[in-house]
């Protein structure tokens, strides 16, 4: 593996700040929680730092014959300390776990945004990986980084100035030794760690991928006798995996260990200027006192250099979160928001040039079509010839490079995605069902259809009497992807859903996809009655000869042919 | 329900017994750390003691008694010592943790594979997923921290007490009575952690399947106008998230609270009482004595954060050792293995011989509620010829390819190969005799030329040119920005429907088995492609016997007998089609 440049590492780490900036803009509602938690920890690191320090005092005044301190105080610091410390721990971790849950969010609606298209090149199981696993980590920004800091950054001047009293030069060593374990050395293992970058949430991701391949191609895996195989590869990326964890956790083992020399180093101190060598005696009951100080300071930061270790991985979690917001299409051109919607459904194509890929070729070069409302059309074409992306570009999945796609003499690009959405319904070649009940995956057209308009549109989609023949009906499972009904079932409850939809525009695209002919055949015979007064934009390859159409067209060579 | 419990605690058992022996190297040096830290502390103690008595000059005790030099350097040698073992101890356990995490995940993986495509009807790919990738990393934490916690919570502790009943045995008093406090509020607030642990992961399964299955589907979602509602229903499944594991750390916080206060109620005692002791023991006793009086106390003092450090590290990983539960509940819940009965053979196959396969009586049942799926069927064919399942969707076309690539067994009835009964031969040399091509072929993540060379690996560049031939793949080869070498993604992406399929019967070819399963091979493909798809499919039938499930009329062009199946059963055998 060739060693970044050191401009690469830089560029990195900017995009990694970039990407923490973007983070932290998204948990903005918590910052009254979060802010609450960090007071609550200090109030704990204080409370922790007076028990420490009296309880010393106490012992030590004792062997001198002085009450310093009293029993009743030192019960009170005792209770408070144990009581904040619990109450400052709940608090913040669920301050954390709200913004991370607000952070799934976020990330599944950015998603969403770009994803009009499908997930593309993009995995599903590294998208997975991304929700869960890199979102978690980011819990480590808060409460493994930002709230030890905070008390460190306290603690800090507390400690030097109390020691000075004793021994100046004691206190500014000590001082130096505490800002190396709590400051300097975290920040030099985060410049280590960011190094090695995204490694360890890439092999994660790989991990993932590989298992969640393996899972779903179980059926070819199994028929080419390739189990040994698959699970050889995905031993690998779990090896990588582990290679990796294990060469993080020797650092982390390894800068744990620096920065207990830290603490031990400043203990020696203490102990050698309470026996006078070296430094100047300093009384031995101040000696004792801050002896249990410097102990409860250095054990408090003790994680820090840890976290550091893990601020690459956090950064690397929060590039890979935010990377999927920046990935969407847009239009060539900005297009100021339409301020009237479209009253009229009329669909215009004018002069659109479009192509998926710069290295692809034009699917059109100056493509125009007009579908007036409330007519039944068809586009009719071989595979290839652009009739998907023509309903790819009617929903916004894609952009023209050129030209523009009107309804009701409206450009679409200035319309709200969600108008659009609601105003068409798509049946595509590659409709999902989702792993939950019929009806729910029915309602997902209508999310407030009442029974009897589900078995309607079930019974025009002619599947009403196949559900109507499971024993849970409308709540059977569909299970994932549909396994649980046949490709031809599953096929029609997707159709059931598209029909559902009150849409004014209906695309359905190649809709007999599965079907018999028999079935294929009373489908459209349906279709004729259905759809009254909406449009109805049919997709296929050829017609069966039932359809009743006002217009058909046939695309090829990025033109529209009237039949 | 006992029976599954029986198991759970069998493999659990199993899992300690298997961590323990990884981490005693783990064990024995924490041993050794606590003891060194002792003996640091004992240096300290005996800086501190001299100096503080040093100065009790009122009564004229230990004026002018020198602070001794020794423990300095020997509290030098004993700390890098033990930073030195703290840092072997814990690079030991993380290995082992590594260790038996590969271990699981290999079973777990080989089950998966073991049990096959009926795995899925248990349980969504995501919920798999989570268990051979997030369960099991976060049983780490049982294998590293847990396995030697359990042992050094009791060994470190009772060391450390021992030590301190010699210098200072009232102290030591307190600290053992102080200790035993522990295990009762850990046996309290144990139980409640273990079941919040178990409902946490299961909310996390939850929330990892969802989001699976939604983003698989996502661009229906979104052109469905519905990315709120989902986002809405996703936030709440998130927020369920939050609620059960802040259930899990409540209680974890408050049981390492619990040690805290033991801790504090230790310190004080420890103070109030030497202290007192010390006080009363200025006046009557000689300066050495209230010297080694004041070190004692001293040394009992500052071993206190030592003595209930083993013990919060038993507090830490007490949700561990829930975790592995929850793990053993679900590694259990796979499905057993489709284990074949009684002996099996290989059964050998000369290559100009071919396969003939008869069904004899077979019936199958999915689910009893929703009566068979396969009816008292009975067909066979002869080697090198073909069959031809027409019939509606739901019929039972599917259920006889999953019988004949035996990821399922029938219920009634036996299925042969050659005569032989096909239960009784070999898996492999099974999988040798079959090619199989579905509606919609998998690709895996990864470039084009190893989605090919899945069926064979190790084939030569010359086999591969000709089953890309074979199946036409070439035709679109040039089409692709990287030609054979281009990366697909998951789905398939960037591959039309036709495309995918001729990667799969570039496969079949590859495998060149004698029986060919063809499963609606061209259900999502359009009449023009279909028909190309069909001629390259024809020439891969030539010599082989081959079972095709179809409703499409272009397929009903196969030479070969056809079989009506209706509900289950054969509704009419039309002879030879033309």
């Amino acid at each position: 593996m060739s060693r970044p440049s050191s401009r690469d590492v830089a560029a990195r780490e900017r995009a990694d700040r970039d990407a923490l900036i973007r983070i932290v803009e998204v948990w903005r509602p918590h910052a009254a929680r979060l802010t609450m938690g960090l007071v609550l920890s200090l109030l704990a690191v204080l409370a922790g730092l007076a028990l420490m320090s009296s309880a010393g005092l106490r012992f030590a005044g004792a062997a001198l014959g002085m009450v310093l301190v009293t029993a009743t105080s030192l019960r009170v610091l005792g209770l408070g300390r144990i009581v904040l410390r619990y109450s400052e721990r709940l608090y913040a971790h669920d301050a954390m776990f709200r913004a991370l849950a607000t952070l799934r969010v976020w990330f599944f609606r950015s998603l969403s945004q770009g994803a009009a298209a499908g997930l593309g090149f993009r995995r599903a199981g590294d998208l997975l990986s991304r929700l869960v696993s890199d979102i978690e980590t980011l819990d480590g920004l808060y409460l493994r980084l930002l709230l030890p800091l905070a008390g460190a950054c306290l603690t800090f001047p507390v400690l030097v100035l109390v020691i000075c009293n004793a021994n100046s030069l004691l206190g500014i060593l000590i001082g130096i030794l505490f800002a190396s374990s709590a400051f300097i050395m975290p920040l030099a293992a985060a410049r280590l760690s960011r190094k090695e970058g995204a490694g360890l949430s890439h092999a994660q991701a790989a991990l993932r991928v590989g298992v969640l391949d393996l899972v779903s191609g179980m059926r070819e895996i199994r028929a080419f006798g390739a189990g040994p195989r698959i699970i050889d590869q995905v031993n690998s990326a779990n090896s990588r995996l582990l290679a990796r964890q294990a060469q993080l956790s020797r650092r982390m083992a390894f800068v744990g260990a620096l920065s207990s020399v830290c603490t031990q180093t400043a203990l020696l101190l203490l102990l050698a200027a309470i026996a006078g060598i070296g430094f100047d005696r300093i009384p031995a009951v101040q000696g004792v006192g801050l002896m249990f100080l410097t102990f409860a300071c250095f054990e408090a930061v003790s994680g820090l250099t840890r976290a550091g270790m893990l601020a690459g991985n956090m950064g690397a979690a929060a590039h890979r979160v935010v990377a999927i917001a920046d990935e969407h299409p847009r239009p060539v051109q900005a297009v100021s928001p339409a301020t009237v919607m479209p009253t009229h459904f009329d669909i215009a194509f004018e002069h659109v040039a479009f192509h998926w890929r710069a290295d692809r070729p034009d699917v059109f070069r100056d493509f125009s079509l007009t579908i007036p409302a409330g007519s039944r059309v068809a586009l009719l074409g071989p595979s290839g010839a652009g009739k998907s992306t023509l309903a790819a570009l009617l929903l916004k999945a894609a952009f023209p490079q050129e030209g523009q796609v009107l309804i009701g003499g409206v450009d679409i690009a200035s319309l709200p995605d969600v108008w659009l959405r609601q105003h068409i319904a798509w049946l595509s070649q590659a409709t999902h069902l989702f792993d939950d009940t019929i009806r729910n995956n029915l309602l997902l057209g209508r999310p407030d259809a009442d029974e009897e308009a589900l078995w309607r549109a079930l019974d025009e989609a002619a599947v009403g009497d196949f559900v109507r023949t499971l024993p849970d009906t409308l709540d059977t499972w569909l299970g994932e992807g549909g396994v649980k009904v046949s490709g031809g079932q599953g096929r029609r409850i997707a159709l059931a859903r598209t029909l559902l939809s009150e849409a004014p525009i209906l695309v359905l695209d190649e809709p007999a996809t599965g079907l018999d002919a028999q079935t294929e055949q009373d489908f459209f015979l349906t279709l004729n009655r259905v759809a009254q007064g909406r449009t109805v934009i049919l997709i296929a390859h050829r017609l069966t000869g039932v359809e009743q159409l006002d217009h058909v067209w046939r695309i090829s060579g990025g033109e529209a042919v009237p039949v | 329900m006992s029976e599954s419990k029986a198991a759970i605690k069998a493999w659990t058992k199993t899992q300690a017994r298997l961590g323990l022996r990884a981490v005693r190297p783990s064990i024995v040096l924490g041993i050794v750390s606590s003891l060194a830290g002792a003996a640091q502390f004992w240096c300290v103690a005996n800086i501190l003691g001299p100096a503080l008595t040093d100065f009790v000059t009122p009564s004229g005790h230990g004026a002018g008694a020198p602070v001794p030099v020794w423990p300095l350097p020997a509290f030098v040698v004993i700390a890098l010592l033990r930073i030195a073992i703290n840092f072997l101890s814990e690079n030991a356990s993380a290995t082992a943790g590594r260790r038996a995490r590969s271990r699981l995940r290999n079973e777990v993986l080989g089950s998966i594979v073991g049990t096959g495509p009926a795995v899925l009807r248990h349980a969504h790919s995501g919920a798999l997923a989570a268990l051979a990738v997030d369960r099991i990393e976060a049983l780490d934490g049982y294998f590293t921290r847990w396995a030697p916690a359990s042992v050094l919570w009791v060994a470190s502790p009772f060391v450390l007490a021992v030590l301190t009943a010699f210098v200072q045995p009232r102290a030591a008093l307190i600290l053992a009575l102080c200790g035993l406090f522990v295990p009762f509020a850990q046996a309290l607030f144990g139980i409640g952690a273990a079941v919040a642990s178990r409902k946490q992961f299961l909310a996390m399964t939850r929330l990892q399947a969802r989001f699976l299955d939604r983003m698989r589907g996502i661009a229906t979602i979104v052109l469905a106008g519905r990315a709120d509602d989902e986002a809405q229903r996703l936030g709440q499944a998130a927020d369920d998230l939050r609620k059960r594991t802040m259930k899990i750390l409540r209680v974890a916080f408050l049981s390492s609270a619990s040690i805290d206060c033991a801790m504090i109620v230790a310190l004080i005692l420890i103070a109030l009482i030497d202290g007192r002791h010390v006080q009363a023991a200025i006046h009557t006793t000689d300066a050495a004595t209230f010297r080694s009086m004041v070190t004692a106390s001293l040394f009992a003092l500052l071993i206190v954060p030592e003595f209930f450090a083993p013990l919060r590290g038993l507090a830490l990983a007490y949700q561990d050792r829930a975790l592995v539960q929850g793990a053993a509940e679900d590694i259990l819940a796979l499905p057993a293995e489709v284990a074949s009965t009684g002996e099996t053979h290989q059964l050998r196959v000369a290559a100009d011989e071919g396969v003939a396969i008869a069904f004899e009586n077979v019936s199958f049942i999915w689910d009893e509620a929703r009566g068979r799926a396969l009816d008292d069927v009975s067909f066979s064919v002869a080697a090198g010829e073909t069959v031809i399942l027409s019939g509606p969707s739901g019929a039972g076309k599917s259920t006889v390819m999953e019988l004949l690539l035996g990821f399922i067994k029938p219920t009634a009835g036996r299925i042969t190969f050659n005569g032989v009964d096909m239960q009784t031969i070999a898996p492999t040399s099974l999988m040798r005799l079959i090619s199989w091509i579905g509606q919609r072929p998998i690709l895996f993540a990864g470039s084009l030329r190893e989605n090919i060379l899945f069926a064979r690996p190790d084939a030569t560049e010359e086999e591969l040119e000709q089953a890309i031939r074979a199946a036409s793949v070439d035709g679109f080869l040039l089409s692709l920005p990287d030609g054979i070498e281009t990366m697909i993604g998951e789905g398939g992406f960037g591959l039309s429907g036709g495309q995918a399929q001729r990667i799969a019967i570039a496969r079949a070819y590859l495998k060149n088995a004698p029986v060919l399963l063809l499963d609606e091979p061209t259900a999502y493909l359009d009449p023009v492609t279909e028909g190309d798809v069909f001629e390259s499919l024809e020439t891969l039938t030539r010599n082989r016997t081959v079972i095709l499930a179809s409703h499409s009329t272009a397929l009903q062009e196969f030479q070969g007998q056809r079989i009506e199946l209706s509900n289950g059963r054969i509704a009419g055998a039309g002879g030879e089609a033309a």
